[in-house]
């Protein structure tokens, strides 16, 4: 069996192709010019540019975190090109009809077709190429609604105010080393703001796409849901086949006003390298929401991708009664590295929080889980339901579990448990016996042990995260 | 730096017997040390800072006398502030086991000293180059040693002291080991033990690490097993100005089994903190380890469980549970299992909780008329007497029991 | 001593009682049988006062008090006992602390004084041995790890210990041999004496071969549908429950 599993971990990335489009890229390294440069070109107001600064000086005191259970060569940030977009969009497209086709090609190929007309209904998207938004659907359907969403650039020139009002808010601008060099250099990114009571009328979506090499991707998106309103957010991510590592350091900002709720789903498939490890994102995500009164967060990930992730999306339940989910499923094969998981900052009383985590480790990789619980001492009645499940396919990969549990409340419970299985050769045989081939027995099993997760995403993405999952285990049984 | 480990460093040049080269190499590893701050991982929550400058004595002449247990006949070897006051020459030792002063040279010594002991912890470090004192209990092959071997350790106001306990078991050997320690003055000391448990041997094993008040005990029980070795060990922690221990348990063999229960009752305003690490370098082993704390008003409770499983470590089975009740608001946790896992036919968990109470169970006491106040301390209490009951020596836990009792009951008063 | 009427009880979302009359005078033994999922356990939770079973409506007086507004121990120092069918394993308790507690508590909410140590240890040594419980039981955590039967065993020793005005047995045969079926009828019945009552919760009818019951009631869908004397519970064992003419299998809540 094992030795089944060690055959050929060769598996085709679907998305790894390059795109023919003419860009504009600035040359690599990173000073205060670059920033004053970037700044300028996206017409920003003085602040943001003081912001930024601000942020840069605060990240070059800083060093990069070495505690989490990855290992990769240093970055060298003056190798890193900082902004890049495609030629046409120096005059921003009107309409789709404007954009580049080769551009909504790459789309299309990806699967995500932009044209409305051939869209999944119900479903408004932003593209977000290297460094900006290329176009973003529905928006008249949604500002019908009162609903802005629209590439972060813009709403700094549009909102400027709601901008300035919440960024920086959830995730500080110094928070950690990744997350102040996003401050510092994020070039684009998605913005949403829900009025009060308003229901989102249709799923939002951001698609996030690296094309240029040698460049970094550091996008920045602000969700902000007014009290008692309602939104479910998608984003999915890839990037073409490249020898060279590439960096994503992505902040993601959630406000959920007093009643408010937000769903955030994220199908991650960024190129994860060959099978020697060669290549490959660097996914160093910082995502976090914060939750006033009865409000709820719900984070679900399905992370396939990337060489190297570390990403931890969590939520403050700052407000009493607040709630906070966060389901993940982790599939790392061939060389892949992810350390994720999220943190559970309870403050409020009788606040809750579930965390299921599902790791998949195949091949060579190493897959952890790393948590936070804490219970705030006024965190009267609060709960925690936390559940780790770890599976490994082969005897050369890792499944770890870190979770660190802090409490300071005695009337606050914390449940906290974590297994770890293998897909059994007993499993194996029956399906075997029933007519079924290895490889379609494991994604079978692999897909069974992570239904609790599946059935949280919006029904277009758990068809997706099936089959993103199927084809990442194709090749791992021989 | 710490002005305390400084002076570590110079007072080890003065050390000088027969285990200076070993000791020697533990020098060269402490110079190299950082003093353990906040991000320090193996000290997040344990601030250093009443060890950072400390000056105690080194020397005292109190004399104490080991603390009696009732029904328990056991082998005392006592230690004063870090001084052997048992004359070894007088023990009246059953065939097949010898003990010898550390001072003395024997190969026993030379084949554990150090070599169990993982060298990572700082205060191993310290202690292996300050211990001069310390006992070497050697267990002869085949040898079965009924009676226990029980090694006090009291600490004294106002003084700094080492002690070391290093434990070979031959072949199928089997003994039972407690280490008892105590002190409530202000003093420092730190207490490794390192066993080596040879193939098919069995130990018993307690640790009383009862310091309270303004003692700062810092030490760490260390176990290598070897090819269907059994190991047992209950360790009770009091928290005191800072208690902090690290228990190694190192299947080295194949087919051993560990069973590890801890249970820590921590006084308003103490310190406990406990670090265990399960090695399971070699197939088939299997693990249990069940730990349990209720802590009281403004005191802090650490708890770091660690499983690793190698590569080679196929068909282990180990486990891990915590549980932890904190009696009031000022009262904190932190507590993170950690799995660590690199081979694949392995069936591994571990669990933690806080705070969580078995609503059967409690409305089953209510059905008999207890109320719910009462009930809720009967099934609080339960689940750290519940270790006391799993202790395979009865006379040791019918002492424990009221004991801890006692110390539970005035917990739930100040809390 | 006991009166129940016209009570509807649910678990959750789904009503299981619906319109249960009985009445009970002291000394009476009643039995109540029925098949799976009539609402037999429901009964004896519900009279308990456990925490998720809910009365819908109905009144319940208790020697003249009201049943359902009281606590669960306030229920039990009131003199109402239930033996569980599945007693709970709480390791880490003993058995004699347990029980100590339990009869002091007791003792106390009858104005009478607390047992002294050695008071306790006869009485408990004398109940251990009345059901065949080794001594040594008394030191081990309650239920923990003993077999089905011992359990049981357990549950009536505690009913000895409790001496109560009215303990309700729910299905304290089930799982039991002959032998330990015996020993737990003679536990029992060495408490009938006349002023103490019964409910006895039962499946089939063995049972009651060795407690003679009073009364016999038949419990199907949450309310009794027949009462009788003791031939009611042969008829019973003769034609089965098929002749409350419904598909009556199901889970026992």
């Amino acid at each position: 069996m094992s030795e089944q599993i060690d055959q050929a971990l060769a598996r085709k990335y679907d998305a790894g192709f390059v795109s023919e489009i003419e860009s504009e890229t600035f040359p690599v390294g990173l000073d205060e010019d670059v920033i004053r440069r970037l700044s300028a070109i996206k017409g920003e107001p003085e602040w943001m540019l003081e912001w930024r600064l601000k942020a840069y000086r605060t990240w070059l005191k800083q060093t990069e975190p070495e505690w989490a259970h990855v290992d990769y060569p240093k970055i060298n940030y003056q190798d890193i090109s900082y902004y890049s977009a495609p030629k046409s969009m120096k005059d921003k497209p009107k309409s789709l009809d404007e954009v580049d086709p080769e551009l909504l090609r790459t789309y299309e190929k990806l699967g995500i077709p932009l044209h409305e007309q051939e869209m999944l209904a119900g479903v408004a998207v932003d593209a977000v190429f290297d460094s900006v938004s290329v176009v973003t659907t529905f928006r008249e359907k949604l500002e019908e609604a009162g609903v802005i969403f629209c590439p972060i650039s813009e709403a700094l020139q549009k909102y400027p105010d709601l901008v300035k009002k919440y960024l920086g808010t959830v995730v500080p601008r110094g928070d950690n080393y990744f997350a102040a060099l996003n401050s510092a250099v994020f070039t684009d990114g998605s913005f949403v703001y829900i009025p009060k009571g308003v229901r989102c009328p249709m799923e939002l979506s951001t698609y996030f796409r690296i094309n240029e090499q040698n460049t970094g991707q550091f996008e920045r998106t602000l969700i902000v849901a007014d009290e008692g309103s309602y939104v479910s957010y998608l984003e999915g991510c890839t990037a073409p086949q490249r020898d060279e590592n590439q960096l994503h350091a992505a902040v993601v900002e959630l406000v959920a006003l007093e009643g408010a709720e937000i769903k955030y789903s994220t199908v991650q498939n960024w190129y994860p390298g060959d099978e020697n490890g060669k290549g490959g994102i660097y996914n160093f995500v910082t995502k976090r929401g914060l939750c006033e009164k009865n409000a709820k967060i719900s984070w679900t990930q399905v992370e396939t991708g990337s060489a190297v992730t570390w990403k931890y999306p969590s939520c403050i339940l700052k407000g009493d009664n607040s709630v906070g989910e966060f389901y993940s499923v982790a599939l790392t094969r061939g060389k892949q590295q992810a350390d994720t998981g999220t943190k559970m900052i309870h403050l409020g009383k009788n606040t809750k929080s579930t965390i299921i985590s599902k790791g998949i480790s195949a091949g060579y990789s190493n897959n952890a889980y790393r948590g936070l619980v804490r219970m705030g001492p006024g965190a009267e009645g609060a709960r925690n339901f936390t559940e780790c499940d770890s599976l490994l396919i082969g005897d050369k990969c890792g499944a770890h579990t870190f979770p660190y549990i802090e409490s300071s409340n005695p009337s606050a419970i914390v449940e906290h448990e974590a297994t770890t299985s293998k897909v059994s050769d007993d499993q194996l045989f029956l399906c075997q016996q029933r007519g079924l081939d290895p490889e379609k027995a494991v994604s079978m099993i692999v897909n069974g042990f992570c239904k609790e997760v599946f059935r949280e995403l919006p029904m277009e993405f758990a068809v997706e995260a099936g089959k993103l999952l199927e084809i990442s285990l194709e090749g791992s049984v021989g | 730096m710490s002005q305390w480990l400084a002076h570590v460093i110079e007072r080890a040049a003065a050390v000088d017997d027969w285990l200076s080269p070993v000791r020697a190499e533990a020098l060269a590893k402490l110079k190299e040390q950082t003093w353990p701050g906040r991000r320090t991982e193996a000290w997040r929550y344990t601030s250093l800072h009443a060890v950072e400058d400390l000056s105690l004595a080194t020397e005292s002449s109190v004399q104490a006398e080991a603390p009696a247990i009732a029904g328990l006949d056991a082998l005392d070897l006592v230690f004063v502030d870090g001084r052997l006051t048992t004359p070894l020459a007088d023990l009246d030792l059953p065939e097949g086991l010898t003990i010898r002063a550390l001072t003395d040279k024997s190969e026993a010594a030379e084949h554990v000293f150090t070599k169990v002991k993982p060298s990572h912890h700082l205060f191993g470090l310290v202690n292996d180059v300050l211990a001069t004192q310390g006992v070497v209990i050697d267990v002869a092959q085949d040898a079965v040693i009924e009676r226990p071997i029980r090694v006090v350790n009291f600490a004294s106001d106002n003084v700094e002291s080492h002690t070391r306990v290093l434990v070979s078991l031959g072949k199928n050997a089997k003994a039972t080991v407690i280490e008892h320690g105590s002190g409530t003055g202000h003093s420092l000391n730190t207490a490794f033990a390192e066993y080596d448990i040879a193939n098919e041997a069995r130990l018993e094993h307690y640790r009383f690490a009862l310091h309270q008040g303004d003692a700062i005990h810092v030490g760490g029980s260390h176990f290598k097993l070897a090819n269907k070795s059994r190991l047992n060990s209950t360790l009770i922690g009091y928290g005191s100005q800072l208690t902090r221990l690290d228990v190694d348990i190192i299947h080295a063999g194949e087919h051993a089994h560990a069973k590890f229960n801890n249970a820590y009752l921590l006084a308003p305003k103490e310190h406990f903190d406990l670090h265990s690490t399960i090695e399971h370098a070699m197939p088939n082993g299997t693990t249990e380890e069940n730990a349990r704390g209720i802590i009281g008003d403004k005191a802090k409770a650490v708890f770091n469980g660690r499983i690793h499983i190698h590569r080679d470590a196929q068909k282990t089975l180990a486990e891990l549970n915590n549980r932890n009740l904190l009696l009031s608001r000022g009262a904190q946790i932190n507590t993170k299992p950690e799995l660590e896992i690199y081979a694949d036919d392995v069936q591994c968990a571990h669990g933690a909780t806080v705070a969580e109470i078995d609503e059967e169970a409690l409305y089953y006491l209510l059905t008999r008329g207890i109320n719910k106040q009462m009930a809720l301390v009967m099934l609080n209490f339960g689940f750290v007497q519940e270790l006391v009951f799993d202790m395979p020596n009865k006379a040791l836990a019918d002492w424990l029991q009221p004991i801890l009792k006692q110390r539970f009951e005035d917990m739930m008063e100040r809390s | 001593m006991l009166t129940i009427k016209d009570l509807h009880a649910r678990v959750e979302e789904k009503t299981i009682i619906k319109g249960l009359n009985l009445e009970i005078k002291p000394g009476e033994v009643h039995a109540i049988m029925g098949p799976n999922g009539a609402g037999k356990s429901t009964l004896g939770y519900v009279l308990s006062g456990r925490e998720g079973y809910e009365v819908e409506q109905g009144e319940v007086t208790f020697n003249g008090a009201n049943l359902l507004e009281m606590e669960v121990e306030e229920r039990a120092q009131a003199g109402l006992f239930l033996a569980f069918q599945y007693p709970v394993e709480i390791p880490g308790v003993s058995n004699m602390e347990f029980m100590k507690e339990s009869v002091n508590a007791m003792r106390k909410a009858r104005g009478e004084d607390e047992l002294s140590s050695a008071e306790f240890l006869k009485k408990a040594k004398a109940a251990c041995k009345q059901v065949n419980l080794p001594l040594d039981f008394l030191k081990r955590g309650v239920n923990e790890g003993f077999s089905g039967g011992e359990k049981k065993r357990n549950e009536i020793m505690q009913l000895i210990m409790l001496e109560p005005k009215l303990a309700i047995l729910d299905e304290s045969d089930s799982g039991l041999d002959v032998d330990a079926l015996q020993v737990v009828a003679n536990g029992v019945n060495s408490q009938r004496d006349g002023k103490r009552s019964f409910i006895v919760v039962t499946h089939y009818q063995r049972l009651l071969d060795f407690i003679e019951p009073d009364y016999v009631h038949i419990l199907a869908q949450g309310k009794i549908v027949k009462s009788g004397g003791p031939e009611l519970a042969k008829e019973v064992e003769a034609s089965g429950y098929a002749w409350l003419g419904q598909a009556q299998e199901g889970e026992e809540a």
